[in-house]
């Protein structure tokens, strides 16, 4: 096991080595320069500008620095926000899209799998296709288009929450969450289902059942807890598909949160922003598939972690 | 009560013979597994009516943008922001050709004095939406399936070599996927999407660049479970090369589970180059599709819904026919779900 | 520093796709005449002070972006111009009826003869930390701005030409201690210029002219300016809860300011909304007190009972590109950017497709921004120019199309990638290549960022550019153009349009009625003679204002909004 964590450790090490390597060299190539907006300066203002920001240097030395410093968790300094340094501009960011990732998640899952078990417990029936049918509109809807319904009705039209911003405390969460959350939900729902259905199937619950166990029992007791293990292995792509949403969610309500920081620094070539947002991206990313991947050794002990495990 | 032997006639006994041939007859028709496997997805009704639905769509796809004479790049710029109207329908109240207008319901036709019919009204340069939505349908489905087809040759390219050879090859290729797979997939795309011209193209290659990963996990899975197999090491005995194992005994096996996965890629592509074209760095103009036209209409959703109900509704079917048909075909192929 | 108010322009009209209730305009009340004169102005703004402030003035805005600076050195951006001039104040402020009226400086100041020499008396004013504003703030802050190692985009682009010396100094060549601006005693300035430049006073109300307290600044060092408690204020309101890059900020009532009595808000909580129809739905839901309309909404809301049209002076127009990668384009041939300009209807972009009460343009110098001394405004001394016709442009189509001995034609538009500018390069598209046969328009619609590049490198055949002024003179647009100008970047030269530009700069400077005759004749050039752009529209901006929040005043050019004077009435 310790093999194990050690030897994927160095892979993270290595794929966060390579991401931040590849984003620093596609930001070479992006059209239009970070000091765009400086373009006015004279010779001598342009020189002493890009001195400050370091770019005057060749490409390699650049890259060197950047590295370095990446080493010691500095992202670098924001080419719009004026002597403002990266970390400092995402870390006031990062909680609004923690608030959010994390409701989305539980809510979504939570949701999620109640509409699963209940479909895989009263298969072909009503409740069957009822809950199949919302996880994949869940999944069908872009979720600007859910988002935008949400905030029209819920909001502009009941009033019974705010239409966006990120002031009024937990209320200000909520529409962007259940927004956030149709992902996971529909991610779940399906999954749960399918586990469900086979485990209903499999020997041992007839033997609970033949033994006269009720069917809160089956399910919750014996099928759900065996159903529930594979879920933890869609955790992953569900992340990913927060971050996605994020990107949109949070300009739909003007909330202050890192996907809306992401689309507003590519808008203004920002490129410290753009690959320090990147970079954190990916990070959070990794950190979600690898604990995934640790937790799913220790809960199913069918599986065995070992060295040689890809 | 004793009963005379000699009373049973012996005509009435027949000598019983084993027929090898009849134990060993199959009474059901012969069926091939894709036979076989059409027949069970025949009984799956909703993944049925989903291939109508979606056979439909494609037809209109390709026929909708002649059906009703206007053209989808010409712009009538006093005919702007018309809503629906289609003769017939239009007595019932609905589609008449009355919209919102200042906050008040007002024939806009009469209004605007025109006399065609728009039938799913038009944009802001008075374009005929009911073209447009046809023609992004069309475009829509194009990158999907294009992307797709990408997806799906570089995975199966990838998992299977992988997969097949082992060893040494296959733990390179796996810790690159592995590295790959950590990388945010949206903002590889958006990063790519920067750095080519934007268009067509750069959207389908920015969907393809990370999208083959999960089809080559896949596909190596299935791969290294069927290679060991009896029937693979039996043809190996018998003096087959690679290449024929993998095309006669491997592909087969994994082709049910190779489609599975495409139906529900496609899906993925279409949603992804909605959401491009939502934070706007999708398609160029004057093309359209359906992620360009929700785009307009969500903005005029409160006033002019048409705009957006169009291209949600088109663009929600054809995701929920995709899932279903996926579905239906995953039921369908599983040899375990045979009765 | 104009490419920089361009950025701006240009990145309104942009990214942030919505509220863009950035770039100023003249009006501040519901006037929906698009050409209201001063005095008009003046009447509604009478009007609509009437009515008694409420006890509780507490103002809910909405920007469009972030702020990135609110160092007046360093500031460049609409949202940046907008803060600075709510929480601080240079030596003039643009009053209610848009003329720079003494502010810091205590009364009007004194110009010797030659135009050359200013002398400033300043008023008794304070800092927010309470100490007092003085003569040396402004050479400090001057000084500063003017040295290249500060990096400010906007202090050479405005003093240069203008103050002694500038130019020098930015270039390195002389110490920044040489600049034209001297502290007499505390409380005079004394500023020395180059040539005379009749607009100058309306630069002092610039952001870039403001003080800066030189302990202050030195004190905080590198962290000077990077959040609201490291900074000073000597404006109407002071900032807090703005920590450097966040999304809200919020004004509070500058009690040492030296006309405190006469601003009547206690706070504006400030948001930063960039989805348009969010905005809006914050607006419906009385969460914020204004909101801007933009693209497809404007139609629907143009009848809305609170919708307020808000003129602006940034006009739009299409630069032609001459040359590209060192090859003359089709477009340097004049015939062809005739019929280009010449072949779409401009009425109908402005109504249908803009429909925030932007006008259609047939000039570069907008209406209802410059006067002659009579009050007479430009336009009507230099009238319209390279009107729309179909007809004449197909001819100059054809003859265009023979001098190049060619039958077809593929060009390139570069817009912005905003929804309302695709939808105006669509128009364009669709008009251009129906007016004109042989002609095949290719769209190519990218970030701000993006463009800036390729318009700097020139690597665009027409492009979709706007302008908005710095100060209150036509020379903010005309000077754009002149051979090897900073914004011309299209290989347009004309040795008479620089002559006439020259000219107003040098003997005409002191004499305002030939200078602005001089003006009228290089717009001629410039557009019906050489067609070098062809303009486009005029920007209006359509923005829905509670009727409870009264007295903001709009300004046509360098910050937007003045919050100095608002206050609610009849709320609740």
């Amino acid at each position: 096991m310790v093999k194990y964590i050690g030897k994927r450790l160095v892979y993270m090490f290595l794929t966060m080595f390579l991401i931040a390597t590849a984003t620093f060299f596609l930001m070479q190539t992006l059209p239009g320069s970070p000091i765009a907006s400086y373009s006015k300066l004279n010779e001598s203002q342009r020189a002493i500008v890009e001195k400050k920001y370091g770019i005057d240097k060749p490409k390699p030395v650049q890259y060197a620095i950047y590295m370095k410093n990446l080493a010691k968790g500095d992202l670098g300094t924001s080419f719009v926000f004026k002597g403002k340094s990266v970390n400092d501009l995402l870390s006031t960011r990062l909680k609004p899209s923690m608030v959010l990732g994390a409701q989305a998640m539980v809510f979504g899952t939570l949701i999620g799998i109640l509409l699963g078990m209940l479909a895989a417990l009263r298969q072909n029936t009503f409740w069957d296709y009822g809950s199949t049918f919302l996880a994949i509109l869940g999944s069908s809807i872009p979720s600007f288009v859910f988002a935008s319904l949400l905030q029209y009705w819920v909001a502009s039209q009941w009033h019974l929450l705010p239409v966006g911003l990120w002031n009024d405390g937990w209320k200000s969460s909520i529409l962007p969450s259940i927004a956030l959350a149709m992902g996971p939900l529909a991610m779940a729902a399906r999954f749960i289902r399918t586990e469900m259905i086979e485990v209903l199937s499999s020997d041992y619950i007839t033997l609970a059942k033949a033994k006269g166990a009720n069917g809160f029992e089956i399910a919750f007791k014996h099928a759900f807890r065996n159903a529930l293990i594979p879920l933890i292995t869609v955790l992953g792509p569900v992340t990913a598909g927060l971050v996605t949403g994020s990107l949109v969610i949070e300009q739909i309500f003007a909330i202050p949160g890192i996907g809306e920081q992401f689309v507003s620094s590519i808008m203004t070539n920002d490129h410290a922003t753009i690959m320090g947002t990147t970079l954190l991206f990916s990070v959070f990313l990794i950190v979600v598939i690898f604990i995934v991947d640790i937790l799913y050794g220790i809960i199913d002990p069918r599986i065995r972690l070992s060295g040689g495990k890809g | 009560m004793q009963l005379d032997k000699q009373q049973l006639p012996p005509e009435k006994f027949e000598r019983v013979a084993i027929d090898n041939e009849s134990a060993e007859r199959i009474t059901k028709p012969s069926l091939s597994f894709w036979q076989d496997a059409w027949l069970r997805l025949r009984k799956n009704k909703a993944a049925v009516v989903s291939i109508f639905v979606l056979l439909l769509l494609i037809l209109m796809a390709f026929i909708g943008p002649h059906l009703n004479g206007h053209s989808g790049d010409h712009q009538e710029i006093r005919h702007a922001n018309l809503p629906p109207k289609i003769p017939g329908i239009e007595k019932l109240g609905i589609f008449d050709g009355v919209g919102n207008m200042g906050g008040q319901k007002v024939d806009l036709y009469e209004m605007k004095k025109v006399d065609e019919y728009y039938w799913f009204g038009t944009d802001g340069l008075g374009r005929d939406l009911f073209t447009r939505l046809w023609e992004g349908t069309q475009i829509s489905l194009f990158i999907a399936f294009v992307a797709s087809i990408i997806d799906l040759v570089i995975g199966v390219a990838y998992g299977g070599i992988s997969g097949y050879f082992g060893g040494r090859t296959d733990d390179i290729m796996q810790r690159i996927v592995e590295i790959l797979i950590g990388i945010p997939t949206l903002i590889v795309v958006i990063l790519m999407i920067l750095i080519m011209d934007p268009g067509i193209m750069a959207i389908i290659i920015a969907i393809s660049i990370t999208g083959w990963i999960g089809m080559s996990r896949i596909v190596r899975a299935q791969i290294l479970k069927y290679k060991s197999q009896e029937f693979v090491l039996a043809s190996r005995t018998l003096g087959a090369g690679d290449g024929r194992i993998i095309t006669k005994h491997l592909m087969p096996n994994i082709l049910g589970i190779v489609i599975i996965n495409t139906m529900f890629t496609i899906p993925g592509a279409i949603f992804f180059e909605a959401f491009l074209s939502f934070i706007g760095i999708g398609l160029q103009p004057p093309a359209a599709s359906l992620g360009t036209l929700i785009n307009d209409g969500y903005k005029v959703m409160e006033f002019q819904p048409y705009v957006l109900l169009f291209p949600s509704i088109v663009i929600s079917v054809l995701m929920i026919a995709f899932n279903l048909i996926g579905d239906g075909l995953r039921d369908a192929l599983d040899p375990k779900m045979k009765d | 520093m104009k490419r920089n108010k361009m950025l701006l322009l240009l990145a309104l009209s942009l990214v942030l796709s919505v509220v863009l209730a950035a770039c100023g305009g003249k009006d501040k009340t519901e006037e929906k005449d698009a050409t209201p004169n001063k005095e008009s102005d003046k009447g509604t703004e009478q009007k609509e002070e009437a009515g008694e402030p409420d006890a509780e003035q507490v103002l809910n805005l909405i920007e469009s972006a972030a702020i990135p600076s609110v160092d007046s050195a360093i500031v460049e951006d609409a949202v940046g111009f907008n803060v600075l001039n709510n929480v601080n104040e240079g030596l003039y402020r643009l009053n209610l009826e848009n003329v720079a009226e003494p502010a810091m400086a205590a009364e009007e100041a004194e110009v010797s003869e030659d135009g050359l020499t200013y002398t400033f008396k300043l008023r008794d004013a304070k800092w927010s930390d309470g100490t007092d504003v003085t003569a040396h703030d402004f050479v400090f802050a001057w000084q500063r701005a003017i040295d290249p190692a500060t990096g400010s985009p906007y202090g050479p682009f405005m003093m240069s030409g203008v103050i002694e010396n500038a130019t020098a100094i930015s270039e390195e060549k002389m110490d920044k201690s040489e600049l034209g601006v001297v502290a007499e005693d505390d409380k005079t300035l004394v500023v020395t210029l180059e040539r005379p430049v009749p607009y100058f006073l309306s630069l002092m109300s610039f952001g870039t002219f403001y003080p800066q307290n030189e302990a202050f600044v030195t004190a905080k060092g590198d962290a000077y300016a990077t959040n609201s408690d490291n900074l000073l204020y000597n404006g109407p309101f002071v900032l807090t809860e703005w920590d450097g890059t966040g999304d809200s900020w919020v004004y509070k009532k500058n009690e040492q300011y030296w006309d405190a009595e006469n601003v009547k808000l206690d706070t504006i909580n400030v948001d930063v909304v960039k989805d348009s129809a969010t905005a809006i739905k914050l607006y419906n839901d009385g969460k914020k007190d204004r909101a801007g309309v933009s693209g497809d909404l404007a139609l629907q809301y143009s009848t809305h009972a609170e919708a307020i049209v808000q003129p602006e002076t940034s006009v739009f127009y299409f630069k032609f590109n001459q040359e590209k990668d060192g090859k003359e384009t089709p477009l340097a041939n004049v015939n062809i950017r005739k019929a280009i300009a010449k072949s779409f209807q401009k009425e109908d972009l402005a109504d249908v497709i803009l429909a925030n009460g932007s006008i259609p343009a047939n000039f570069l110098v907008p209406t209802d921004f410059a006067f002659d001394e009579s009050g007479k405004d430009f336009r009507d001394i230099s009238g319209d120019l390279l009107v729309y016709d179909a007809e004449e442009a197909k001819e100059y189509w054809q003859k265009g199309l023979d001098e190049l001995g060619v039958t077809e034609l593929e060009l390139e538009i570069l817009g912005g990638d905003t929804e309302l500018s695709k939808k105006m390069d669509e128009y364009f598209k669709a008009q251009l290549e129906g007016n004109l046969e042989g002609l095949s328009i290719k769209l190519k619609e990218v970030p701000f960022s993006v463009r800036l590049d390729l318009d700097t490198n020139q690597q665009y055949d027409i492009q979709v550019s706007g302008w908005g002024p710095d100060f209150q003179d036509p020379i903010s647009f005309l000077d754009l153009f002149v051979t090897d100008g900073t914004n011309n970047l299209m290989s347009y030269s004309n040795p008479e349009y620089d002559a006439l530009i020259e000219s107003s700069k040098d003997e005409l400077a002191l004499d305002p009625a030939a200078r602005y005759d001089a003006f009228a004749k290089a717009e001629k050039i410039l557009i019906e003679d050489d067609a070098a752009i062809a303009p486009i529209y005029q920007r209006g901006l359509l923005q829905l204002q509670k009727p409870y929040f009264k007295g903001l005043a709009v300004h046509p050019f360098g910050a937007d909004y003045s919050y100095k004077w608002a206050y609610i009435s009849g709320k609740e």
